[in-house]
């Protein structure tokens, strides 16, 4: 690194922290009583200690004084990849399916309600990945569809007493019809537009969950859903609940992976890439994006089954737009159109929260900010998808 | 690539180790008898002002027992706080996450459709819940034994502001508006069928969504119909407040009343004069009992001012530590027992639960005069202060 | 009749401060095609520093009239920062990144923002000196409030001064002209990077100044206030045509009408479906909105 690079680098360095503070500042200082500075510096110093040593090692890097730490971890890395990479993909699968398997053995109570949220948005993360990273089109009402899985599962067991896994089935249906409702009219527009359509059809979805007081019972929600029985045998413990969802996610993992890999995943595909090319060679975009809308929502509705039996409760505050943000932040930040990044992204948004509950305030705080760093460090996602075009807009 | 798979592996393993560590690291602490009481309420969110006035209050409670010198056999007495965000699936997971820290009891939640679902996820493990808000009947009609409660019912705070407009403020109409929650919507149902019944004529009903700060639209109607009394059943004091100045901006002269959650000392801070005359609804605290002015001492001590449900959660807190201190030990069953035999002077009343877990209600209607609640009449006794 | 007028009245208020946010999104848009989620919080933080500057103002002695209008304008500028920051630190490294990531990067940033808010000014709300304010006048059988007028007034003040500024100016010359080729405007000698960050400053600007306007309006300011109106601003901005001036203020005041006509005459329970319906049908007939251009094809 040259004399000018590094100076600039610790110029803009001391006007980002000047910016900062200038911030700040007024957030702190300026009360009705007076301005005040100390309580200001006793954040700002932390913060600015922090970004001087961040930017030094930085620094350092660059400057090649750290290698002696980095290339021993880069060849470590290295030789355990070549060691990934020698060994069967079978034997990962199943090392891992064997360690899924055996997780409730060992987590306690909290361990095992983590892990069964973790399943519950990898079924909705994936679901959602047809929709966004295969299909291309922005979904951001996408939590609707599971709202409607729960609501169809808590209401037909109570009403009409059917077993679970009746109603598994039928959620799934209902989803996807509901799925196709949304998508018809929507599909007609494109980009931008779709994007706001369908979180307004998320919003009306919510809005009458809470509303419809006949059919929902409004905010009070539905009480009492049954956990769900398998000839006799009651799943009432979390760790056998676990096992239900891990059967479901299982099952979502491997359809999506087919799907993917079918004439319709490629035709998905070839449609996200180019939409208009997609036409001409003869793809069939509208029903393919409205069977891309369906599938989407039938994981979801089976997601949302699952979770109405598992709550033992449905309300609409489990449906707002901030969940749809959610899912969709872990399909990104997973890597679009990836199987694994978007487990890998659940269990990151999932985990990351959990482990900053003690910091209970400053734990939403962290996730905003390490979803934007990660964005500016990973833009294509932690395991990005192999097949992935670049869009002529973004060659700018 | 593959530093990501290793990345990815090595997070796993980390949540692995760390769900295993969490369940570890709570047996060992309960080796040295400690006794931990989880608390349950909205830390973030729109409520995390109540819900903050909760972990307070529980705090206050434990600090005034251990200064009395702790229960006999238990080295160290703690509160282990919880954020439920009035969320039903954020308090399941708070809930589970109390079950693992093996607290025996908790103190929470604040809405109702936290606490409901909450409580039966607490209920599997046999762990005592004594709510100090939750007012929906449906919390302690569900036949589960280890449901407190330490506030009072919608069902007779309906009633209460009712017998008031009749027989005290004398209205004709009246004009309901709720903001679709579990407890505000009970709350107002509760009112117009019991306003139909004392033939007080319901203007109107009208519904508006939580988070919502425009009101202009109701209240123009609410103009329109012209009521004597406009009833506010809101969720939170803050929008309340923001319907109560909209509503005198826009020229309503109706006596205002509201419920016990606008009942809060931020109701007239933020609407400082066009809450002048306002009634509210609020479980009768008697500020001159001994027992008010010890948690008054210790609260305001380490606190601001207490919030309107610092009291019920202290002493929601304080009859289980008097509880456990009884029965010698958490056994459920016997602190079960212990609780329903209680009886002592809290803050907020003189507190024994029945065999629902409920612990009566006692309404009062308070009036802001000079920028404070000012009890004005009871509705037991049917006296003007 | 009385009702329907006041209802309008009301309509026009509210709609007022939706045009004023929708704004913010629209230029972004425009300029960058991002959906700034982030844009929200810029309107919470503009409630929040009014709050703050008129307080302290206040508490010196100066005159409350005074207070306000200086308030504004530091607000206005505070939140002009803020949005330039966040744009220089979230968006600016990933131009050329895929669409989706600059949006999540903006999620992330919004729910930064929000949690920023509420760790440095508590989880409390924030009253705001509504008695400055205060009052109203009859006319006829209508009353209106001095805030409703202040409201109007300022919203149609902005506007004038916005469109003098993105159509009469060289710097709003450059605006546009970016907007419509980046390539080309930097060959002819605009530096990109700063009209980007410029219209994030105004933007943020009209934010604030709405966040303010709410605040003396409704009498509080909540860290989680900027969401709420930030979605129905962003519907208002599609419905208008984003990327469209003059659409954003349409697009404000038929969002804000319709809320309250639905509110008013219909079921207020549902007035935000009406809102999602009105903006459906619209876009279901005419896909670009009511003043949008066609859009690019390849866009996502």
């Amino acid at each position: 690194m040259t004399i000018q690079e590094s100076k600039r680098l610790w110029v803009s360095l001391g006007v980002g922290l000047f910016w900062f503070l200038m911030l700040l500042w007024p957030l702190l200082g300026i009360k009705p009583g007076g301005l005040e500075f100390s309580e200001t510096w006793a954040v700002f110093s932390k913060i600015a200690v922090a970004a001087v040593l961040i930017v030094a090692v930085y620094h350092l890097r660059q400057a090649g004084v750290l290698d002696f730490i980095g290339t021993p971890l880069v060849k470590a890395s290295e030789a355990v990849g070549r060691g990934y990479q020698k060994a069967p993909t079978w034997l990962l699968l199943a090392v891992v399916l064997a360690a899924a398997l055996i997780y409730p053995q060992f987590a306690g109570r909290y361990g095992n309600d983590v892990a069964i949220s973790v399943l519950i948005y990898i079924c909705l993360g994936l679901g959602l990945n047809v929709v966004v990273g295969l299909a291309g089109l922005l979904d951001l009402g996408y939590i609707a569809f599971y709202g409607v899985g729960a609501y169809a599962y808590a209401l037909l067991s109570l009403h009409f007493g059917l077993s679970f896994w009746t109603c598994l089935p039928i959620a799934a249906m209902l989803a996807a019809i509901s799925g196709c409702i949304i998508g018809f009219p929507t599909l007609r527009m494109r980009g931008d537009y779709l994007a706001i359509v369908t979180l307004g059809f998320g919003e009306i979805v919510r809005l009458i969950l809470n509303n419809w007081m006949t059919l929902t019972n409004g905010p009070n929600g539905i009480l009492g859903i049954p956990r769900p029985d398998f000839f006799g045998y009651n799943f009432a413990s979390l760790s056998s609940l676990y096992y239900v969802i891990l059967g479901i996610a299982v099952f979502t993992v491997l359809a999506v992976y087919r799907l993917n890999h079918s004439r319709i995943g490629r035709a998905w595909e070839a449609i996200r890439e180019d939409e208009t090319a997609a036409e001409l060679m003869g793809v069939n975009t509208f029903l393919l994006k409205l069977l891309a809308y369906a599938m989407g929502a039938t994981f979801a509705g089976l997601a949302g089954a699952f979770f109405a039996s598992r709550m033992r409760f449905v309300g609409p505050e489990s449906f707002t737009f901030l969940e749809s943000a959610m899912v969709l932040a872990m399909v990104v930040l997973g890597g679009m159109g990836s199987i694994p990044g978007v487990i890998l992204g659940v269990l990151v948004l999932v985990a990351l929260p959990e482990l900053f509950r003690d910091f209970e305030l400053y734990r939403m705080l962290v996730f905003g900010g390490v979803m934007c760093t990660m964005m500016l460090v990973r833009p294509a996602g932690l395991w990005p998808a192999k097949r992935v075009g670049r869009r002529s807009e973004e060659m700018e | 690539m593959k530093r990501l798979i290793v990345l990815g592996v090595a997070l796993a393993a980390l949540a692995l180790v760390l769900a295993g560590c969490g369940s570890d690291g709570a047996e060992e602490k309960q080796a040295d008898q400690v006794l931990k009481i989880g608390t349950l309420s909205p830390l973030t969110g729109p409520y995390a002002a109540d819900g903050n006035d909760i972990r307070q209050g529980a705090e206050a409670a434990v600090a005034v027992i251990k200064a009395q010198g702790g229960i006999p056999g238990f080295s160290d007495i703690v509160v282990v706080p919880a954020d439920s965000a009035c969320d039903p699936k954020q308090a399941v997971a708070a809930a589970n996450k109390l079950i693992n820290d093996k607290v025996p009891a908790v103190v929470g939640a604040y809405c109702s459709s936290a606490t409901i679902p909450a409580s039966e996820t607490l209920a599997e493990e046999d762990i005592i819940m004594i709510t100090p808000a939750s007012t929906s009947p449906v919390v302690t009609e569900r036949g589960l034994p280890y449901m407190f409660r330490t506030c009072g019912r919608d069902d007779h705070q309906a009633p209460a502001a009712v017998k008031f407009m009749k027989e005290v403020a004398d209205v004709k109409s009246v004009f309901i508006v709720d903001d679709k929650t579990t407890y505000s919507q009970g709350m107002a149902d509760g009112v117009a069928a019991a306003a139909k019944e004392a033939g007080i004529e319901v203007l109107g009903h009208e519904h508006v969504n939580q988070g919502d700060k425009d009101f202009s639209a109701v209240l123009t109607m609410v103009k329109d119909r012209n009521p004597d009394l406009f009833y506010i059943s809101l969720q939170n004091s803050s929008s309340g407040a923001t319907m109560v100045i909209q509503a005198r901006r826009m020229g309503i002269n109706a006596i205002l009343m509201g419920q016990d959650a606008v009942f809060h000392p931020k109701l007239i801070e933020f609407a400082k004069a066009d809450a002048e005359g306002m009634f509210c609804t609020f479980g009768d605290i008697d500020t001159t009992t001994q027992g008010y002015l010890d948690f008054l001492a210790n609260y305001s001590s380490k606190y601001s001012a207490p919030g309107a449900y610092s009291a019920y959660s202290y002493d929601s807190a304080m009859a289980y530590l008097l509880a456990v201190k009884a029965a010698g030990t958490t056994d459920p069953a016997a602190v079960r027992a212990e609780l329903l035999k209680l009886s002592f002077d809290g803050a907020s009343k003189t507190v024994s639960y029945d065999e629902k877990g409920d612990s009566g209600s006692n309404y009062t209607v308070y009036q802001v005069r000079d920028g404070q609640f000012v009890p004005y009449w009871n509705s037991l006794t049917g006296q003007k202060y | 009749m009385d009702y329907f007028i006041q209802q309008l009245i009301n309509g026009l208020t509210l709609g007022g401060v939706y045009a004023l946010i929708a704004l913010g999104y629209t230029m972004v848009y425009g300029i960058i095609q991002l959906i700034n989620f982030a844009h929200g919080e810029f309107f919470a933080a503009g409630g929040y520093m009014g709050v703050i500057f008129i307080s302290w103002l206040a508490a010196q002695g100066v005159h409350p009239y005074v207070c306000l209008g200086i308030g504004l304008v530091l607000a206005m500028l505070y939140c002009a920062m803020l949005a330039m920051a966040v744009e220089r630190l979230a968006y600016r490294p990933l131009r050329q990144a895929s669409r989706l990531a600059v949006l999540l990067s903006a999620l992330g940033m919004s729910i930064f923002l929000q949690n920023g808010l509420m760790l440095t000014q508590g989880q409390y709300d924030k009253a705001y000196p509504t008695e400055i304010t205060a009052g109203g006048f009859q006319l006829g059988g209508l009353y209106i409030s001095y805030m409703q007028c202040l409201i109007v007034a300022l919203t149609i003040f902005l506007l004038v001064v916005l469109n003098l500024l993105v159509f009469k100016t060289r710097i709003g010359k450059a605006m546009r002209a970016t907007a419509q080729d980046k390539v080309m405007s930097a060959l002819v000698g605009i530096n990109a990077n700063h009209i980007i960050a410029l219209t994030f400053a105004i933007g943020a600007g009209l934010a604030a100044a709405a966040g303010i306007m709410v605040g003396l309006y409704y009498g509080t300011v909540s860290y989680s206030m900027g969401f709420v109106p930030g979605i129905k601003a962003f519907a208002a901005a599609v419905l208008g045509g984003i990327g469209n001036i003059t659409g954003a203020m349409i697009g404000g005041l038929i969002i804000g009408m319709v809320e309250i006509f639905a509110a008013g005459y219909i079921s207020s329970q549902y007035k935000d479906v009406f809102a999602f319906i009105i903006l459906i049908g619209v876009l279901y007939f005419k896909p670009t909105g009511i003043m949008g251009e066609n859009v690019d094809d390849t866009r996502v």
